[in-house]
């Protein structure tokens, strides 16, 4: 192997933790992450190196990662009603008033930063119901714009827009049982 | 759009997460601006909102860049 097939090669276990993180199935990971692999092989000279190779490779993976996406949507569409329940009725009295108001997370500065809550983060986004998972990942980590999404996994503006307000208010609720009140107790 | 300035917290968390994805109308923005003011509880949501948004962007880069010790096979 010559020195740039090593490195890249080497970089294979970092891809397939992002690849995981984002699409929650192995042998799909597994596939983008290859996929990759093979493109960056296969035209060593598109890398300029004016970028660190992981960050080159990361740009890669992530069009990968959306072909993965695509080839494997056809229940994203069919699980838009997985959830049917509206959070809002829980949250909101008859008047619009909050049942509760929401809590104080204190310093966003504080929670940003720190591996245990990013690992918190992960593990809430990996509890989402799959299609609200995926669609969040496309817009908050692959950064699609929402007509890319809708386009990319055909389902309405209305349909992604329910999906990303169920997934927001899903790890909210996940954010604050599994981080927020441990640190307040 | 909203013709009244005059939002529940139900309207105004509605349209807080909506503005997440995509700009709100300008008559909405005021609105909740309005809100938002005077409302402690939706003034939290934001900050919540806040919050969530930074994080995921923090742990994005975090996973882009950060080198993984090694684990054990």
């Amino acid at each position: 192997m010559t020195d740039f097939a090593i490195q890249v090669e080497g970089l294979r276990p970092h891809l397939m933790r992002f690849a995981r993180a984002q699409l929650r199935n192995d042998a799909w990971a597994e596939d983008a992450v290859s996929e990759c692999l093979l493109a960056a092989l296969e035209r060593p000279q598109a890398f300029a190196g004016q970028s660190q190779l992981k960050t080159w490779l990361i740009g890669i993976l992530k069009h990968k990662l959306v072909d993965q996406l695509r080839r494997n949507t056809r229940e994203a569409t069919i699980l838009v009603g997985e959830d049917g329940e509206d959070l809002f009725d829980d949250l909101f009295q008859a008047d619009g008033h909050w049942r509760e108001a929401p809590k104080d997370w204190g310093d966003p500065d504080a929670a940003c930063c720190q591996k245990q809550f990013f690992e918190v983060l992960q593990a809430c986004c990996e509890h989402l119901p799959p299609a609200q998972a995926r669609v969040f990942m496309m817009r908050e980590w692959l950064e699609l714009e929402s007509d890319e999404i809708c386009s990319e996994l055909a389902i309405s503006p209305a349909n992604l827009w329910v999906l990303l307000h169920r997934a927001r208010m899903r790890l909210r609720d996940c954010l604050q049982a599994r981080w927020f009140d441990k640190e307040a107790a | 759009m909203s013709q009244k300035n005059t939002l529940t917290c139900r309207e105004a968390a509605r349209l807080l997460l909506e503005d997440e994805d995509h700009e709100l109308p300008a008559a909405d923005r005021l609105a909740l601006q309005l809100h938002v003011r005077v409302c402690f509880a939706c003034a939290r949501f934001v900050a919540q909102l806040n919050l969530m948004r930074r994080a995921t962007r923090a742990w994005r880069k975090h996973s882009e860049e950060a080198d993984e010790e090694p684990q054990p096979e």
